[in-house]
C-alpha cells in the first residue's frame, strides 16, 4: 500500500508544470524515504531529477518499494482538475496497475477522485556522481527566467561566464548580440532577492536556450534558483520545492566540434 | 532485397529492440547511409506526375534532387551523414539478380500492355518497377556529394556490409538503410526512414541488434541462420517455413545443420545443393574495406561549384541551390550539443517494475494481479 497526502496540493501541480514540457512519461520511484523521479528528455540532452521527502508530506506510507510509470501529459490533465487550495492524496496498491488521485477541498465539502492507468516504462537510469562545482550562483528565480527569455531572442545558445566580478549571460545571433551582467549583491537584506556567487575558479560554458527556457517553468516553485557549473560538465539548475524537496535539471553543454 | 519479414518479426517478438525517434534527436550523430539503396529509392519516389524529373536535355535528375535535399535535411538536423556506394555484387547474389532481371522483364511486358490499353495507373506502377540504377547515376551522386562536402566511400562489395563494418568499429553511430540485412552484417544500430521526405512525417525507427539477440535469446551466428531461413539475397530458403516456424526451429536446434537433421523432409522440401554455409560465411566475413583506414571528413560546400553543376548542367533553380548550400555552411558553424550519457554512466537496469514486483509478491496475489493486468500495462 502506498499513500501520500499533501495539504499544499498546489506544490504537486507546480512540479508537474515544471517537468511536463521536458518529459512525456516518467517513472516515480516510491520508497520509505520518499518519492523520486529521474528521467532524461528524448534527445538525452537534459535530465530531470525530482526528490520529494517523506517527511514533507502530511501523511506518508509506503510499505513496499513501488515504481509507477506515468504518462505525464495525462497526470498533468488530472492535476489540472484540482483547485490550488485542494489537499492532494496519491494512493496505489502494492501490485497496482493504476494510481488514484484524491482531491479534497479545504472545507472537506468536495472530494473528487481520479484513477489513472500506469505504464511499464523501460528507461535508462543515470548515476550522477557527487561533484564539487567550481561555481555556484544563486539568484532570484524570476530574474533567471527573464534572462533566459530575453536572450533567446538573439540566438539559440546562451554563454554563461562566471568570474570574480560576477556572472555574465550572453547570446549572439543574426540580429545582433545581447549581454546581461549580474554583480554579487553587496548588502543582503533578503536572501532570496540576492545574487550570491561562490567561486573556486572562473567557468565559461555554452548552453541551448530551448532547454534553459523549459527549466524556468519551475520558477513558481521557488523564489530562488541555483546554477552550478564546472568546466566541461553538465550544468545543474536547482529549485527547491517548498520545504519538501527539490527539483534539479542537468543540461549537457555545447561542445566544439572535433571533426571539422 | 534484405531479409524477408525480419522487421515484422523483430517488432513482434522483440518489441523492446525497436524504438521510434524524431530525426532532430540524432543531432551530432555520424550516420552511414547506404547510398545504393537511397539512389534506387529516389529514382522510384522523387517524381512529378509519375515521371522522373529531368533537365532540359532529358537527363534524369530525380536522384540528384533526392541526394541534395535529403542530405540537407539530415545536416540541418545536426546529423553528419556519410554515404557508402555498392561495389561489385557478390557472386552468391547471382541467383537473386537473375530473379530481379526476370521480374524486370515481366514488368516491361506489363508496361507495354498498359501503354496500349492507356491505363495511367498501371503505366505509373510498372514504370516504377523498371527503375534501374546505372553507373552514371551513382557517378553523378558522387560528384554532388563531393561538392556538398559530404564524405562517401565505395565499398569493395555490398554497401550494407561496409556500413555495418563502419558502425561496428565505432566510426559511425548507426547505419541508415531500409535494408534489414544490415543487421545480419552486425550493425549495432540500424535506422529506417532516415532518408524519407520531410512531408511524410515518418518517425525514424531504430533497431538495436544487441536487444534483438537478447530478447530472442540467441547469439549472432544463430541470428544469421535465422535470417537465412527467413530468406536472404544469397540463397534460397526452405519452402513452407515462415517467420514463426523459423524462430521456433532456431530456438530449439540452434543452427541449420541441426534443423536439417530433425526436419521432416517429406513435409518441407529443402532446396537442392542448398548453399546456406556460403551465405552464412558471406554474412560472417563479408568483403569490406578496413574501417580503420577510412578517414571521414566533412568540409564546407563548394557553393559556386554546386551552382555550376546543379544549375548550369542539371537545370536546378539557382536560388534553391544557393540557399541549400547556405544551410550546409550554417550547420557546420557553431558548436554541437553534448549528450548527458557521455558525462553520466547508465546504471545497470535493476529489472523493470513488473518483474520486480512479481518476484516478491505472494503467490495468491500473483494470480489476482495477472488477471487484472490488461494491455494498459504495456505502455510502449
Amino acid at each position: 500500500m502506498f499513500e501520500a497526502r499533501l495539504v499544499q496540493g498546489s506544490l504537486l501541480k507546480k512540479v508537474l508544470d515544471a517537468i511536463k514540457e521536458l518529459l512525456n512519461e516518467a517513472s516515480w520511484d516510491c520508497a520509505d524515504s520518499g518519492i523520486q523521479l529521474q528521467a532524461m528528455d528524448n534527445s538525452h540532452v537534459s535530465l530531470v531529477s525530482v526528490n520529494l521527502r517523506a517527511e514533507g508530506f502530511d501523511k506518508y506510507r509506503c510499505d513496499r518499494n513501488l515504481i509507477m510509470g506515468m504518462d505525464l501529459t495525462s497526470m498533468s490533465k488530472i492535476l489540472k482538475c484540482a483547485a490550488n487550495d485542494d489537499i492532494i492524496t496519491m494512493k496505489a496498491q502494492d501490485n497496482a496497475d493504476t494510481v488514484t488521485f484524491i482531491f479534497e477541498s479545504p472545507s472537506q465539502e468536495k472530494v473528487s477522485d481520479y484513477e489513472m492507468k500506469l505504464m511499464n516504462l523501460d528507461q535508462d537510469h543515470l548515476g550522477i556522481p557527487e561533484t564539487d562545482y567550481a561555481c555556484v550562483i544563486k539568484l532570484p528565480s524570476g530574474e533567471f527566467a527573464r534572462i533566459c527569455r530575453d536572450l533567446s531572442n538573439f540566438g539559440e545558445s546562451i554563454v554563461i561566464a562566471c568570474s570574480k566580478e560576477g556572472v555574465k549571460f550572453s547570446a549572439a545571433g543574426d540580429i545582433g548580440t545581447g549581454n546581461i551582467k549580474l554583480a554579487q549583491t553587496s548588502s543582503v537584506d533578503k536572501e532570496e532577492e540576492a545574487v550570491i556567487i561562490e567561486m573556486q575558479e572562473p567557468v565559461t560554458l555554452t548552453f541551448a536556450c530551448r532547454y534553459l527556457n523549459m527549466f524556468t517553468k519551475a520558477t513558481p516553485l521557488s523564489p530562488q534558483v541555483s546554477l552550478s557549473m564546472s568546466p566541461d560538465v553538465p550544468l545543474v539548475v536547482e529549485y527547491s520545492i517548498g520545504d519538501i524537496g527539490q527539483i534539479q535539471y542537468f543540461l549537457a553543454p555545447k561542445i566544439d566540434d572535433q571533426d571539422t | 532485397m534484405g531479409i524477408l519479414g525480419l522487421a515484422k518479426l523483430i517488432a513482434d517478438v522483440a518489441p523492446s529492440a525497436v524504438k521510434e525517434n524524431e530525426i532532430k534527436n540524432y543531432f551530432g550523430r555520424k550516420v552511414a547511409v547506404d547510398a545504393s539503396m537511397s539512389l534506387y529509392q529516389f529514382l522510384v519516389a522523387v517524381r512529378q506526375e509519375g515521371n522522373m524529373l529531368t533537365n532540359a536535355d532529358g537527363e534524369v535528375t530525380s536522384h540528384l534532387m533526392g541526394f541534395f535535399y535529403r542530405t540537407i535535411r539530415m545536416v540541418d538536423n545536426g546529423i553528419k551523414p556519410m554515404y557508402v556506394f555498392d561495389g561489385k555484387p557478390p557472386t552468391m547474389k547471382g541467383g537473386e539478380l537473375a530473379k530481379r532481371q526476370e521480374r524486370r522483364e515481366e514488368a516491361q511486358k506489363a508496361l507495354e500492355k498498359a501503354e496500349e490499353a492507356g491505363n495511367v495507373e498501371d503505366i505509373d506502377k510498372f514504370s516504377r518497377r523498371l527503375v534501374k540504377v546505372t553507373k552514371t547515376h551513382s557517378e553523378e551522386a558522387k560528384t554532388l556529394l563531393r561538392l556538398m562536402g559530404i564524405p562517401y566511400i565505395e565499398a569493395p562489395c555490398e554497401a550494407e556490409a561496409q556500413c555495418a563494418a563502419l558502425a561496428k568499429a565505432g566510426k559511425v553511430y548507426a547505419v541508415a538503410t531500409e535494408d534489414m540485412d544490415a543487421l545480419t552484417f552486425q550493425t549495432p544500430v540500424l535506422l529506417r526512414h532516415m532518408t524519407f521526405s520531410e512531408a511524410r512525417k515518418m518517425p525514424i525507427k531504430e533497431f538495436h541488434l544487441s536487444k534483438v539477440l537478447e530478447e530472442l535469446n540467441i547469439n549472432h551466428e544463430e541470428f544469421i541462420d535465422l535470417c537465412i531461413l527467413l530468406g536472404c539475397d544469397y540463397c534460397d530458403s526452405i519452402r513452407g517455413i515462415g517467420p514463426k516456424r523459423a524462430i521456433e526451429l532456431i530456438s530449439k536446434h540452434r543452427n541449420i545443420e541441426e534443423i536439417l537433421k530433425h526436419l521432416d523432409k517429406k513435409k518441407y522440401s529443402v532446396p537442392e545443393d542448398w548453399a546456406y554455409t556460403e551465405a552464412r560465411r558471406l554474412f560472417m566475413e563479408p568483403e569490406v574495406a578496413d574501417p580503420a583506414d577510412i578517414d571521414l571528413k566533412w568540409t564546407d560546400p563548394d557553393e559556386e561549384g554546386l551552382v555550376k553543376y546543379m544549375c548550369e548542367e542539371k537545370g536546378f533553380n539557382e536560388d534553391r541551390i544557393r540557399s541549400g548550400s547556405k544551410k550546409l555552411v550554417k550547420a557546420r558553424s557553431g558548436s554541437t550539443q553534448g549528450r548527458l550519457d557521455t558525462f553520466f554512466k547508465v546504471l545497470p537496469q535493476p529489472s523493470s517494475g513488473v518483474n520486480k514486483r512479481k518476484s516478491n509478491e505472494k503467490p495468491e496475489s500473483a494470480k489476482k494481479s495477472k488477471s487484472g493486468r490488461g494491455s494498459s500495462k504495456r505502455g510502449r
